[in-house]
Order: structure tokens, then C-alpha cells, then sequence
């Protein structure tokens, strides 16, 4: 941090003019885990400011603070010259800062007007005046050149649609600054296009927008300035135009592959541990085949909702599957419900850590064994305390879970012990074949590593490895081979050694490979 | 340093709170047995002891299966007419069939198992809310019961009929120089003792067996039991048929208690079984509770009940009190999750 006095200069010289929105020093530590540490942020009236960082950087909490979900341990929040601290969102809401989440926080069964004035609606006495509220909701659509009935269900809106309606809602709030949390992740070419029309006119009328997305070629067209975090540390904050997208990501990233990821010791051999054939899912996948090989790591690639997850939970029999054959050390599976997957040897580690792979209220012991009671449990189906405490201390030790006992409740741990626990219950399993869905997601980057060591273990040892990632980086550090998935269906399996970023990416796209 | 000092300073408050909560309502039950104690001298004694175990029976019996539904993340609203349709049911068995009492007792109860496992069929395959599913039970069992007695009491069951619920054990009874007997030791009714094996038989399935795990794990994370390879359906299912059963149990006492089945026996007792839950901390959410909280909860109501009757509060303001206790420990349960 030799440059920090650097930056700091930076950052007053900047301050020449006046801010909309000036964060200074943000720290915000939860038990455990320093999620931000002395972070500055600056936001002119006008300007697009995007916030750039890897999963786990910060960005989110950042937001959280920003907009009074969460109050910073120390640092100071200046906005519109004066000193301010938001108790919830509520307050930074009246006061003018609007947040569009990720997943859209509009009523299903209201239209789109009701939902733009919620909790706002125009009366007259007792009852809502419709008539204005109709009236008013057909200005703010207006204003933003999107044709939308406002009668309409949002449940009958596309997702670019929601999204329109979300940032029309912020605009009536009179909002002046605008969060953007990932808008484009799931709205089409065009519908990208539309909203970032919207974003230049928003722009023009002096909204200030801080935006964050994994979508960095796409930022060059809208974005003045980029602040980077990393590990929840402030990195540098650019003008767009005197750098360039590779300088970002080099700053995001901030070390060389080498160092993110072990050395690995696993070697892929020739025979085959684990296949799929033809496998369909109406409408979600179609003809999805792969080969997993001895002691290999294969990725799955593609954007989101390509279907990479909904392949794996298909596999595992969380999901049902239409046709396809699955085939485990040249045996065909049949396999209608997580217990035939487990019998049979798969193991999945699921994307959302907290909603499907722990039972968050239990303590670590119970999380661990889970999957695999029969083992620590007699006849009569009374558990065997001793054995069970032993395989639980085992883990905790083997994974290096940082916890003050076994009886600790899960839902008290950092993400990346979370993590360690939920594979140490598939470990206890001793599976065949292994699925890391987004192993990785959320957690520090000291427990990235150790997570990244143990699935190279596991190849060496033999047991078949696929690992599930949006990261590319990752894909590239940690696997053999990569299936790359469009649109439901595997588009290429490439040779991790002989491709890069811009080719996964052609494939994911569905462009397919390059023309030589 | 400061910083790991301040964190210990957290999770020892984190630990006060979750002390407090335990002994909240343990505590609460010594105060009412003080403050009872001293406001009428009748209510610390044996007999009166003995008179408030067999009162709480129902109470805890039921609690003990509502407990079970609960951590689940379920509910189980019918087993009061549940319990009057086995009641009903063991008694016409042995009336109008001829059937010895004690089979037509576990023809009773298995009533009780038989309508729990629909609870669990409409809540696991019918995928119906178990809020909805067991208030269908509630008023069919009901239905059921007043149908097929014409909703008029069964009695005439002979003396056998009684045994279960008015029997008792170690009871000792010494003739006294005037030639009456004296009874010197009142004996542990059957159903106090029904109550506590069924206690200690439950509480250890559900901290020692892999089925009172995945009973917890199903209320923790329903999602994540099902993907870590648990029956989800095969364990809900079981909870409404411990529930039913229990149920049916219940009812077969309390009818035996009175001699007499009565078609409309039991109305309301699923809200004191739920009651008698929540008060022992058993969250409605599910992933948490446990039976020794439960029979805290069962013994707080009633002996609320047998206190306040004996010290001449009006049944009304019983409700009005038990309502505020419920809601208190609720409270203080809130305050023990906040975070």
C-alpha cells in the first residue's frame, strides 16, 4: 500500500468539484470477516461510476452501505455536502438514493403502476385515485421512452421490462443517485441497448449512476470512471478513457494466476470415470453429453442460465430429466431422487450455499454427517455420539474449518467455512464423482485456495471432478478440459491449456469457434 | 486485541441470552409454583401434585406430537378432533363390537395413526399447506365423530373402560382405626406415567436417532436435506403420524378417564398443544425445539389453570392470562433471535 498517499491525492483532486456522493475510509467488519477495509468512493452528479471487483471484493456490501442496509464500523458518508449516516433503506430512499437489485423487488399481482407507487399512491380521501395514479405512472414511463401499459401485471412483464419499471419507480422517487446492481445480466442484446439509452438520458438529466457488473466489455460504452476493489480493499479509481478494460481486470484480479491457484499434483489418465449421453430436459437442456476422465477437472462454462447448473441438479436427481443416459465406471444409472445419486456415488455441491446445502440453525456436526448417517449410527438407527464427534472433529481438522467447537451453529461462520463444511459432508461420503457448482462464490480468497487444493486432491485421488464456474479465471487456473454451454445445449469442449478467455467467451456466446 | 476482546464480549452476551431463554420459562414455573404455594395452602401437596400431571397429560401428549410437526415446519390443527373420533371409536368398538378394552383401545389409537398418516399424504404428496391440510382433518375427524354417535355421549362401557385413565400406580391405602380407608399415598396415575415414558421415549429419538436429526435437518432446510439424500416426505409423514397417534392415545385416556366417550371432547386442545410448544421455545418456523421444553410449556398451562381455579380467578381471566404468557414468551423468544 506504498501508493495509497497516491491515491488519497487523487481522490482531493477530484473533489474539486463538489461530490453528490463522497465516501471516505468505509470499513465494515462482521464477526469474523473484514469485508471492507478504508474504501473511498466518489460520485458526481451526471456521471456513471461503475465499482469493478471479483466475487467476494466488496461491491455488494459497498452498496449495502451506501443505501443504509448495513452502517459502516468507520469512515464517513458525505452526501450533498453534508454528513450523512442512513439507519435503513428507507431513509436513503427519502433522501434520494435508489437501489435496483439484482433480483427485482417488484409485486407480482400489481400492475405496473400500482407497483411504481407503492406505498406512495395518490389518494383522494380514503381511496387511491386511479385516475391519477395512472396518469402519473404513464409520465414516469413516458419520461424514460419505454412502452409499457401501466394497467399491466409486472407478472406478465419480461425481465428487461421489470428492470424498466424498477428504474421508472427510482425516477419517481425523485432519486439522484442510482444503484445499479448487475442490470444486464439477464436482459438480451437489445434489451442492453434499450437500457442503456435510458442510462445516457438519465445521465444528461443529472442522475448520478454507480453501476456494477462482471460485464466489463460492455462498461466502454457508458461508463466515465471505474473504481476497483479487491478483498474488500480500495485499489484505484480511473477515468475510463485513460485506461483500459485489461488494466481493470489486471487491477481486480491484482496477482498472477500462478499465485490464485496450486500447482496441481492430479493428472489426467485415459479411462473414463464418469459419463453422460444425450441428456434433455424440455426446455432447459437439450442433448448435453460429456466424458469425465481418472483424475481430471473438467469446467463447465457459459453465462448464466446457459444451463450448466440445471445439467448438474439433473444429474444428481434434483431435477427430473427426460431423456439421456448417465453412465459411472461403464455402468448405467438410473437415478430418480438425490438419495439414488448419492447411493450411486455423485456428490453435489450446490450453488446457493445457504438455501440448499446447509441446514443453517444445526451446528457443524450435524451438517457434516448429514449426508451419510447411516455410517455413524447403529442398527437400530440410534447415532453412535463417539463415532459421529470423532468424523466431525476429522473434517473440522482435515479442511481446516475455523470454529470455536463441532456444537457451533453453522449460520455463525464466515462463507468460505460454510463451504469447507458442506464439502466436508460430501467427503464423508467418499463420492465417485464430484460436482462444484460456484465452489467458490462469496468467500475469501484464502479459503478459495484451500477449496481449489482439495478438488485437485480429490482428481489425484480419482474421483471425477466438474467444476461449475462463472469465472473464467477460475475455469482456466483449475481445469483440464471445458465444457462450454449455450442456450441448454455444450457448444465445445475445449482443451484448457490451448484456449483463453475471448474463445470460452465466443463459445458461451454462441458463435462458436473462430474462423481460421 | 481489542477487537478479539470485544468479540468474546458478543458471544458471552449471545450465550446469556440463549441461558436466559432456556431457564425463561423453567423459571417462570418455579415463580407460579411459589406464588401458588403461598396464595392457597391446598396447592403444594401431593394430592394436588398428582391431580396436575394428570391434568397436563393432554396437554403434553399432544404437545409432545405438535412439537415433533412443528420442527418440521408444519402444523397439526386436528388432533382435538382426532382424539374425540379414536375416543369415540375405541369406546363403540368395545360397546357395540364386543372387543376386549384393551384392543379396542389400540383400535383407537391406530384411528389416531390412520388420520395423521392422511395429514402427512395431503401435506407431502398433495403438496397442500399443513395449515390447510390438518383444518380439513380437523372438521372431518370431527364430522366423523359426531356422525357416528349421533353426537350423543357413548357410555355404559363397564369398569374396564376406566382403568386406563383412573388407575394409578404405587398407591397406598392403609384402613384406619376407624375402620375407613385412609389413603397415604395417592399413586402416580397410568397416565402421568404414559406421559413421561412417551417424554423420555420421544426426546431421545429426536437428539440420539438419525430420524430426530433428519427431523431437525427437514425444519432447518427442507432443500438441503432433500439434495443431501434425505426421505424429506417419509420424514414429514412420520411427524403427523406420531402427532395422530398420540392423538388417539390422548383420547382413549381421557375418555377412559370419564368412562364415557364424548363425540365433542377435545375442542381447542390443538391450540394448548401448540401453545405448549412455543412457550418451551419451540420456533414456528421450524429446526428448533425440543421435548423438555414442551413438557415445561404443558406444565406451565396447567398448572396456570390449577392454580388460578384454586385460587378462585374467574375462567375468563384464566384465558386472558395464559394469552399473555403465551405472548410474552414469545417475546422474549424474539428477543433471544434478533441479531
Amino acid at each position: 500500500m506504498q501508493n495509497s498517499a497516491d491515491i488519497r491525492d487523487a481522490h482531493v483532486a477530484s473533489a474539486d468539484r463538489r461530490a453528490l456522493l463522497r465516501l471516505d475510509g468505509i470499513t465494515k467488519e462482521f464477526p469474523g470477516v473484514m469485508a471492507l477495509s478504508d474504501v473511498h468512493f466518489d460520485l458526481f452528479a451526471g456521471e456513471v461510476h461503475a465499482v469493478c471487483g471479483e466475487n467476494g471484493a466488496g461491491k455488494s456490501t459497498l452498496m449495502k452501505i451506501i443505501s443504509g442496509v448495513y452502517q459502516p464500523t468507520a469512515g464517513s458518508i458525505v452526501y450533498k455536502g453534508q454528513e450523512s449516516r442512513f439507519a435503513s433503506p428507507l431513509e436513503s430512499e427519502a433522501a434520494g438514493i435508489a437501489i435496483i437489485h439484482q433480483e427485482l423487488n417488484l409485486v407480482p399481482h400489481l400492475s405496473v403502476a400500482e407497483n411504481i407507487y407503492l406505498a406512495r399512491e395518490p389518494r383522494r380521501g380514503f381511496l387511491i385515485d386511479r385516475k391519477k395514479l395512472r396518469a402519473d405512472a404513464k409520465r414516469c414511463l413516458d419520461r424514460l421512452g419505454i412502452d409499457i401499459d401501466p394497467d399491466t401485471h409486472v407478472r406478465n412483464l419480461s425481465v428487461a421490462q421489470s428492470q424498466m419499471v424498477e428504474i421508472a419507480k427510482a425516477l419517481s422517487l425523485d432519486a439522484e443517485v442510482l444503484i445499479m446492481d448487475e442490470p444486464t445480466s439477464s436482459l438480451t442484446e437489445q434489451e442492453t441497448k434499450l437500457l442503456f439509452q435510458v442510462i445516457r438520458d438519465l445521465k444528461a438529466s443529472g442522475v448520478g449512476i454507480v453501476y456494477i457488473s462482471h460485464r466489463l466489455d460492455e462498461m466502454e460504452e457508458i461508463v466515465d470512471r471505474v473504481t476497483v476493489l479487491r478483498d474488500g480493499r480500495y485499489i484505484a479509481t480511473d477515468n475510463l478513457r485513460d485506461t483500459t478494460v485489461n488494466d481493470v481486470v489486471a487491477k481486480m484480479v491484482g496477482r498472477s494466476l500462478e499465485e490464485k491457484f496450486p500447482e496441481r499434483i492430479s493428472k489426467p489418465s485415459d479411462d473414463i470415470v464418469f459419463s453422460a449421453a444425450g441428456l434433455t430436459r424440455q426446455g432447459v437442456f437439450s442433448d448435453v453429453s460429456f466424458s469425465l476422465r481418472r483424475g481430471e477437472i473438467l469446467g463447465f462454462s457459459g453465462l448464466m442460465g446457459a444451463g450448466r447448473t440445471e445439467v448438474a441438479r439433473a444429474i444428481f436427481g434434483a431435477d427430473p430429466l427426460d431423456t439421456g443416459t448417465i453412465t459411472m465406471h461403464g455402468e448405467t444409472l438410473t437415478i430418480s431422487s438425490p438419495r439414488d445419486a448419492i447411493a450411486a456415488g455423485i456428490a453435489y455441491l450446490s450453488e446457493d450455499r445457504k438455501a440448499q446445502g446447509l441446514a443453517i440453525k444445526m451446528p457443524v456436526d450435524a451438517n457434516v454427517t448429514l449426508a451419510n448417517m447411516d455410517e455413524v449410527s447403529n442398527t437400530f438407527g440410534l447415532i453412535d455420539f463417539a463415532k459421529h464427534n470423532k468424523v466431525a472433529n476429522d473434517y473440522v481438522e482435515l479442511l481446516d474449518i475455523r470454529t470455536p467447537s463441532i456444537k457451533q451453529p453453522v449460520r455463525l461462520l464466515s462463507g468460505g467455512n460454510q463451504q469447507k463444511i458442506i464439502i466436508g459432508k460430501w467427503l464423508f461420503r467418499k463420492p465417485k464423482v464430484m460436482f462444484f457448482d460456484e465452489p467458490t462464490r462469496g468467500i475469501d480468497v484464502g479459503a478459495k485456495f484451500a477449496i481449489y487444493k482439495i478438488m485437485d486432491e480429490l482428481a489425484a485421488e480419482g474421483i471425477g471432478v466438474v467444476l461449475i464456474s462463472s469465472e473464467l479465471p477460475e475455469i482456466l487456473g483449475m481445469t483440464d478440459r471445458v465444457a462450454v454451454f449455450h442456450g441448454g445445449r455444450i457448444t465445445g469442449v475445449l482443451e484448457t491449456r490451448n484456449t483463453d478467455q475471448e474463445e470460452i467467451m465466443r463459445y458461451a456466446s454462441g458463435y462458436g469457434p473462430k474462423a481460421h | 486485541m481489542a477487537d478479539i476482546s470485544e468479540q468474546r464480549s458478543v458471544r458471552l452476551s449471545d450465550r446469556q441470552k440463549d441461558i436466559i431463554q432456556k431457564f425463561a420459562a423453567l423459571g417462570s414455573l418455579f415463580v407460579l409454583v411459589a406464588v401458588f404455594s403461598v396464595t392457597s395452602s391446598a396447592f403444594f401437596t401431593v394430592n394436588n401434585g398428582m391431580t396436575i400431571a394428570l391434568q397436563v397429560t393432554s396437554i403434553a401428549l399432544l404437545g409432545i406430537g405438535a412439537t415433533c410437526v412443528i420442527i418440521t415446519g408444519g402444523i397439526d390443527l386436528s388432533v382435538g378432533s382426532v382424539l374425540a373420533l379414536s375416543g369415540v371409536v375405541a369406546a363403540l368398538a368395545v360397546r357395540d363390537w364386543g372387543i376386549p378394552v384393551p384392543f379396542a383401545m389400540l383400535i383407537g389409537i391406530l384411528t389416531g395413526s390412520l388420520c395423521g398418516w392422511i395429514n402427512g399424504l395431503l401435506v407431502t404428496k398433495m403438496k397442500l399447506p399443513p395449515f390447510i391440510a390438518t383444518l380439513g382433518m380437523m372438521l372431518i375427524a370431527r364430522g366423523v365423530a359426531l356422525q357416528i354417535t349421533g353426537a350423543r355421549a357413548v357410555s355404559g362401557l363397564g369398569e374396564s373402560f376406566g382403568v386406563l385413565g383412573n388407575g394409578s400406580l404405587f398407591r397406598v391405602v392403609t384402613i384406619g382405626d376407624d375402620g375407613f380407608p385412609n389413603v397415604s399415598f395417592p399413586g402416580i396415575p397410568y397416565p402421568v406415567i404414559l406421559m413421561v415414558v412417551i417424554a423420555i421415549a420421544v426426546s431421545l429419538m429426536l437428539n440420539r436417532s438419525v430420524l430426530g436429526r433428519h427431523i431437525y435437518a427437514v425444519g432447518s432446510n427442507s432443500d438441503a436435506a432433500r439434495l443431501s439424500g434425505v426421505n424429506v416426505s417419509r420424514v414429514v409423514s412420520f411427524t403427523y403420524v406420531l402427532s395422530g397417534t398420540l392423538a388417539g392415545l390422548t383420547g382413549c385416556v381421557l375418555m377412559s378417564r370419564l368412562v364415557t366417550a364424548q363425540p365433542n371432547e377435545g375442542v381447542m386442545y390443538e391450540l394448548d398443544a401448540i401453545a405448549s410448544a412455543v412457550i418451551g421455545g419451540t420456533s414456528l418456523i421450524g429446526g428448533v425445539g425440543t421435548i423438555s421444553g414442551t413438557a415445561i410449556g404443558a406444565f406451565v398451562i396447567g398448572i396456570l389453570r390449577n392454580g388460578l381455579n384454586m385460587n378462585g380467578v374467574s375462567a375468563f381471566t384464566q384465558q386472558i392470562i395464559i394469552g399473555l404468557v403465551i405472548l410474552g414468551t414469545v417475546w422474549i423468544d424474539q428477543l433471544r433471535n434478533r441479531r
